[in-house]
């Protein structure tokens, strides 16, 4: 366990902390506010109809895009970085399935299927997914362009400098990286692509770290060589 | 939803790559958000609180377990419920999940609630969950940190939630709102029970064997701790419940109450 000394830290009165409180609540509001304006203007954004014919190795067998919608119109899909010659998933994707495992039920009543997808073989993700304890769908993508085409996987013996992640060009030196995509389909079955984000981007829907933004020490990664060096898969902690 | 305008990649790419600009402010947003947080002043807590739970009698210290940071989550679970509330189940169904990697990151995440230890083991083992939950019946620390109210204070309306009096929708005592008494009679009670207590979330550092009370927040601050809407909030219809709320409905259920879809 990580454990950094707090800092010696102001102490004041009930008036006075309460005081403070008020003015960062604006503020606070102010963020609520903006993030409210950005979720409207997210669905704003124009849809790309997928053309695409996308067929995945799913715990069933084979499975549709359309498949995976399960029979409601809207798609949210993990990007879960698991490339074909690993033996684990990512273990900071690991953290984000912790966060998502057990809301997936609450979405799909409002109207979205939620579901994983990774590169590595189905065998290798039902064995993972078993011994992490999930019940979300996973599903490989081993044999189709699904993660090429949404920018989250990486030819292997193209120069790395150039690849495009996070709508940028960047050097990328791991086979796979994190991403969400959102997909809608329409009543006649048409599939439009709506939405992806990458990076920081998701790192709003990691609720723990939401979590740890409101605590004393907060994030408390400065002091590593990379920011989730602290994490674990959540059954290799010490007890 | 068919209307919706529909482009080319590159016509996507560029309002896409407009909203990133927007999507990466907000982002440092949050972060100077977070430092202001840390930056806040510290209250010493001096009085000393009893708790019930599954480990006996303990204190404030002691439900940091060791562990230098302690965040209660404010679950809303009055003396008089049949069952813990129903929406903070969806919040807790996120923590749930994920308490254990805060916990390995010298924070203690624990429920804290009015009911009676009883009844708070009885609904956690029907949730299936692990997180620690504790019983404030008979202390004052949901009083103190502003998550229950007297009825006399619900009488007199001089009730302060989210660090103001009145004008919260669990304020009122006269037309109480739809999801008021829809959320009341999940929890088998009634709407001005079940606005006694409300739901918040409270931040403390023990240091040197004192206590301090470091942030609380409530309402819609608490928006960004619960996961399920922040994935809502990026699909196509977003979180798809205005509608609802006129009509006086409430979507989620606690998640062994959904029937099979």
């Amino acid at each position: 366990m990580t454990k950094t000394d707090l800092n010696k830290h102001k102490v004041v009165t009930p008036d006075e902390w309460l005081e403070a409180r008020k003015k960062l609540l604006i503020q606070e509001k102010e963020f609520t506010q903006l993030r409210d304006k950005l979720s409207r203007q997210r669905r704003e954004l124009p849809w790309v109809k997928v053309e695409k014919e996308y067929v995945f190795e799913g715990p069933k067998g084979k499975e549709t895009l359309a498949d995976l919608f399960e029979g409601r119109s809207q798609l949210v899909i993990y990007h879960f970085m698991f490339a074909p010659e690993w033996e684990e998933g990512c273990p900071s994707c690991s953290f984000w399935a912790d966060n998502f495992n057990s809301i997936v039920i609450h979405l799909n009543h409002r109207d979205v299927t939620f579901g994983a997808i990774s590169r590595a073989p189905i065998a290798k993700l039902n064995a993972f997914k078993k011994r992490m304890g999930w019940t979300f769908k996973w599903v490989s993508s081993g044999n189709n362009d699904f993660n090429y085409d949404y920018h989250v996987s990486f030819p292997a013996g193209v120069p790395k400098e150039g690849l495009e992640y996070n709508y940028g060009k960047l050097q990328i030196d791991s086979p796979d990286l994190p991403g969400v995509s959102v997909f809608y389909k329409d009543g006649i079955g048409n599939i439009f692509h709506t939405y992806s984000a990458y990076s920081r981007g998701i790192d709003i829907f990691n609720t723990a770290y939401n979590y740890l933004d409101v605590v004393p020490k907060g994030r408390d990664e400065d002091n590593f060589e990379f920011s989730m060096e602290w994490l674990q898969y959540h059954d290799r902690y010490d007890r | 939803m068919s209307t919706h305008s529909t482009g080319t990649r590159e016509e996507w790419l560029a309002a896409r790559l407009d909203l990133l600009k927007s999507e990466k402010e907000l982002t440092r947003r949050s972060d100077e958000l977070a430092r202001r947080r840390q930056e806040l002043p510290w209250v010493r807590v001096d009085k000393e609180y009893r708790f019930d739970t599954d480990e006996g009698n303990a204190t404030l210290a002691d439900l940091f377990r060791g562990r230098s940071q302690l965040l209660v989550y404010h679950y809303m679970f009055g003396p008089d419920y049949a069952a813990g509330c129903a929406t903070c189940s969806t919040i807790a169904d996120g923590y749930n999940g994920f308490g254990v990697h805060l916990a390995n990151h010298d924070v203690t995440l624990s429920a804290v609630s009015r009911a009676p230890l009883a009844k708070i083991q009885a609904y956690k083992r029907r949730m299936g969950w692990t997180f620690p939950w504790a019983s404030s019946s008979g202390n004052d620390f949901n009083f103190d940190f502003n998550v229950s109210f007297s009825e006399q204070e619900q009488r007199e309306g001089s009730i302060e939630y989210n660090y103001t009096r009145g004008g919260h929708a669990m304020d009122e005592t006269t037309q109480l709102p739809d999801i008021v008494i829809q959320n009341a009679a999940m929890c088998g009670t009634d709407g001005l029970t079940y606005t006694r207590d409300r739901p918040g979330m409270s931040a403390f550092a023990l240091e040197d064997g004192v206590i301090y009370h470091t942030y609380s927040t409530y309402a819609r601050g608490l928006d960004g701790l619960w996961g399920m809407y922040q994935w809502l909030d990026r699909a196509p219809k977003g979180r798809n419940e205005a509608e609802l709320y006129e009509t006086g409905g409430m979507w989620w259920r606690r998640h062994d109450e959904y029937t099979k879809s």
